[in-house]
């Protein structure tokens, strides 16, 4: 026969009473396992997501486009209301038409004897036609500028709902006010690929009718002139006062004007010396232009916007060759086309494949713009997202304005290529984004979450501590005859101690491994179900969650329930038990 | 055997001092069958306390088979209760999660097949032999109290200390109970010493010591 004192007998045995308790144990560590490993899984899939900087530095426009767009719109609009003035007033009193009807009233005579007049009249009728022109390609100009502009303040009125509907999110009232108002007058000022082209068109065309403007007054000078030089000799030739004035005042609304409108499109002053400067940095492997843009993704603490980078061709197979990554479907976007290549996970995390769609169109938080074609999926250990360079700066206006460029430093000189680049920077309009900065501010926004997560397993550890120490002193109560006599009939003190520990620790431990591997399954059915799908990581044998977050509880269980029964035991006194007459 | 010279056993409470046990002299001889009796209080337990060594006494010296026990350590003494004395309490103090075998065999020193085989010798014996397996909620109280009898002698102690076996019963079934006390001695050959309020549980014993006032006195 086996002991009757032993282990197996007393769990056997007892089972109602070490089950629930094994239960409640096994539970909280399943809670620990679970959340624990979700928050690595967040992080991980956040230093995966991000990956891509730890390897190469991106240097981009410091201003944000709402920040760096306002003024320019501004500007580019008090030019452009300058400019309506200046052909208002060519065409008003004293202006092209004034003139031009004043030409076209002189009288037979003068013109018989004044052959150029007529070559004056020639070139005012076109400058009258070139100034009707232009104020027609100045009306869809304006338009535009208003509507991004109201564009402008919109987004900022959705920020401010997101606020809102943050601090308090079981409230829709803000969200159903939001839609009723905005909802139709929103999507009539988005602006899109049809509008930003009629707005390239309408500058062309203002560009060109401008310039035939500027030539029929130039023509118009020197009919004036000639006119003039001849008009001497003849007397009493009624010659019309000359434009001049009126002309110049126009023609520098019109520089101001094509000023602003090129400030809109050029890029970031400084670039191209910032591109050449950081080349010859010792070190640098390479250093490309890029036009980065980002897409929306889900990254389990919320979202992430991915960032793409914006290359040409050569710089394309650079930077997967630089990651070891390589295209296993589809192919690297084409030059000049709306196509893109992005990492597995991120297609799985998008649910898209070769052929699919993303960009604005698509999901609006993606702050890419109109709609490009998944054309390839990369492969390999770093997560990358490619789009052509040129297509972004030749069919996107304000994507010139927003290039940057990364630098990528030669292994071993990331420190020094760093601090040079910072130095190249210095106070100009760009900043930097590297591995540091980024990691940082992932490891910001899990911290947050690593605290609460702490605090919760703290709270559940003091928790469990103290029921399970409760009911632990409970059934020792309840065992106080079953001590009491074992004392008396010459079981040692510390052998009760001892045999009370083991008890204890067999359920501690047996709940520790219930609830592990209860973890184990759980997280192994939520990766297979959810996180692989979405492109989300989880490492579901990390023994640092399994084993070191969830040890502190059974420990701490243990620990208390043991101490208090121990000294319990210690204090016990055998005969006041057996005297017992109850 | 069993041998205890001028015992005394006092608790102080505040500034008086109680007298439990008072200069008590006793020996029990091996196979002897020793009965104290006493009213409530008289000291008769403190007594079996002290001569068991569950309590040490204020002053006095108690031996068994030659050594004080004021020169053995307390694991000596606890060791010597384990080995060497068996127990029977008012109460029963069964382990209700053991069966009435596995209850016994708590207080068998060794674990072995033999040790076994003796446990259920002894339960039937004491009349429970088709009673292995059931657990003490199972039995009546008096069969409990048998179970307890088996427990105290299942490890062959040189004595058996019943405190009061029998308060808990009806006169029949109490003197079964002595009588198994006064089998085991008989059959073993080991020293009983039983403490009790009922004279009529002490019709088979060698000596009946009266207790009275923490005194003790042939009856």
């Amino acid at each position: 026969m086996e002991n009757p004192l032993s282990l197996l007998h007393f769990y056997l045995r007892n089972k109602r009473k070490v089950l629930p308790v094994i239960g409640i144990l096994a539970l909280a560590i399943l809670g620990v396992v679970v959340t624990d490993s979700l928050l690595a899984s967040a992080r991980e899939t956040a230093y995966a997501t991000f990956g891509s900087y730890q390897k190469l530095i991106l240097v981009a426009p410091r201003a944000t486009r709402d920040q760096d767009l306002a003024n320019p719109l501004q500007d580019s609009l008090t030019r452009l209301h300058e400019v309506q003035l200046q052909v208002d007033a060519l065409d008003g009193p004293g202006g092209i038409s004034s003139y031009y009807n004043a030409v076209v009233a002189l009288p037979a005579q003068v013109r018989a004897q004044l052959p150029a007049v007529q070559q004056l009249q020639v070139d005012a009728a076109n400058a009258r036609y070139y100034a009707a022109r232009l104020r027609g390609d100045l009306v869809p100009l304006g338009d535009l500028i208003i509507r991004v502009q109201r564009l402008q303040s919109e987004q900022k009125a959705f920020e401010e709902l997101v606020r809102t509907l943050t601090q308090n999110p079981n409230d829709p009232r803000p969200l159903i006010t939001y839609l009723q108002q905005h909802q139709t007058w929103l999507q009539s000022i988005l602006p899109d690929a049809a509008q930003l082209g009629r707005l390239q068109s309408a500058v062309t065309n203002a560009s060109s009718d401008a310039g035939g403007l500027q030539q029929s007054l130039q023509a118009m000078s020197r009919d004036t002139a000639n006119v003039n030089a001849a008009g001497r000799s003849v007397a009493d030739i009624p010659i019309p006062p000359s434009p001049s004035a009126t002309i110049d005042g126009f023609k520098a609304g019109l520089d101001r004007l094509t000023a602003s409108l090129e400030s809109i499109q050029s890029a970031q002053p400084g670039l191209d010396k910032l591109v050449a400067d950081s080349a010859r940095i010792p070190g640098t492997a390479f250093v490309k232009r890029d036009a980065y843009s980002n897409l929306d993704i889900n990254l389990l603490a919320g979202n992430a916007q991915f960032d793409l980078y914006g290359l040409d061709q050569p710089g394309m197979a650079q930077l997967l060759s630089l990651y070891d990554d390589r295209i296993i479907a589809g192919r690297l976007p084409k030059a000049d086309a709306n196509e893109i290549a992005i990492s597995e996970e991120i297609a799985r995390s998008r649910h898209v494949w070769v052929g699919g769609q993303v960009g604005n169109a698509i999901d609006e938080l993606d702050r890419l713009p109109d709609t490009f074609t998944v054309v390839g999926i990369i492969g390999g250990p770093t997560r990358l997202g490619v789009i052509p360079l040129d297509y972004m700066t030749q069919h996107y206006l304000f994507e010139r304005r927003y290039q940057g460029l990364v630098v990528v430093p030669q292994p071993g000189h990331e420190q020094a290529v760093h601090d040079q680049v910072q130095s190249l920077i210095g106070d100009s309009a760009f900043r930097m984004f590297d591995w540091s900065y980024i990691k940082g501010k992932i490891d910001s926004l899990i911290a947050n979450l690593d605290t609460i997560n702490h605090f919760l397993i703290l709270l559940v550890t003091i928790v469990l501590a103290l029921v399970v120490g409760l009911l632990n002193n409970l059934f020792f109560r309840q065992r106080m005859n079953e001590f009491g006599l074992l004392a008396a009939v010459g079981y040692s003190r510390w052998g009760l101690i001892l045999r009370v520990a083991w008890e204890s620790l067999g359920v501690t431990i047996a709940a520790w491994v219930l609830g592990v591997g209860l973890g184990v399954a759980v997280l192994s059915w939520f990766n297979m179900s959810f996180m692989l799908p979405h492109g989300l990581l989880m490492n579901i044998f990390d023994w640092n969650v399994l084993a070191l977050h969830t040890l502190p509880i059974p420990l701490m269980v243990f620990l208390f329930g043991m101490g208090t029964v121990a000294w319990q035991l210690l204090r016990l006194d055998p005969i006041s038990i057996i005297e017992r007459r109850d | 055997m069993l041998c205890a010279k001028d015992l005394a056993l006092e608790y102080r409470t505040g500034g008086s001092v109680a007298h439990a046990v008072d200069t008590v002299s006793l020996s029990v001889e091996q196979g002897s069958f020793v009965g104290l009796i006493g009213p409530s209080g008289s000291g008769k337990s403190s007594l079996m306390y002290l001569l068991s060594g569950l309590k040490r006494p204020t002053r006095g010296a108690v031996a068994f088979e030659g050594r004080d026990y004021g020169d053995i350590s307390t694991p000596g003494l606890i060791r010597l209760r384990r080995q060497r004395f068996g127990f029977v309490f008012q109460q029963h103090f069964l382990i209700n999660y053991l069966s009435t075998l596995e209850n016994v065999m708590v207080g068998a020193v060794k674990r072995n097949h033999e040790a076994v085989a003796y446990a259920q010798e002894l339960l039937r014996r004491v009349g429970l032999g088709d009673k292995l397996r059931q657990r003490p909620y199972q039995l009546s109280i008096g069969q409990r109290q048998r179970v307890a009898v088996a427990r105290a002698l299942v490890h062959r102690p040189a004595v058996v200390f019943a405190d009061e076996p029998t308060a808990s019963l009806d006169q029949g079934t109490g003197r079964d109970v002595v009588n198994l006390l006064a089998d085991y001695r008989r059959r073993d050959g080991g020293s009983v010493v039983v403490v009790t309020h009922d004279p009529a549980m002490l019709t088979g014993a060698d000596r009946v010591l009266q207790m009275r006032d923490g005194r003790l006195s042939p009856a």
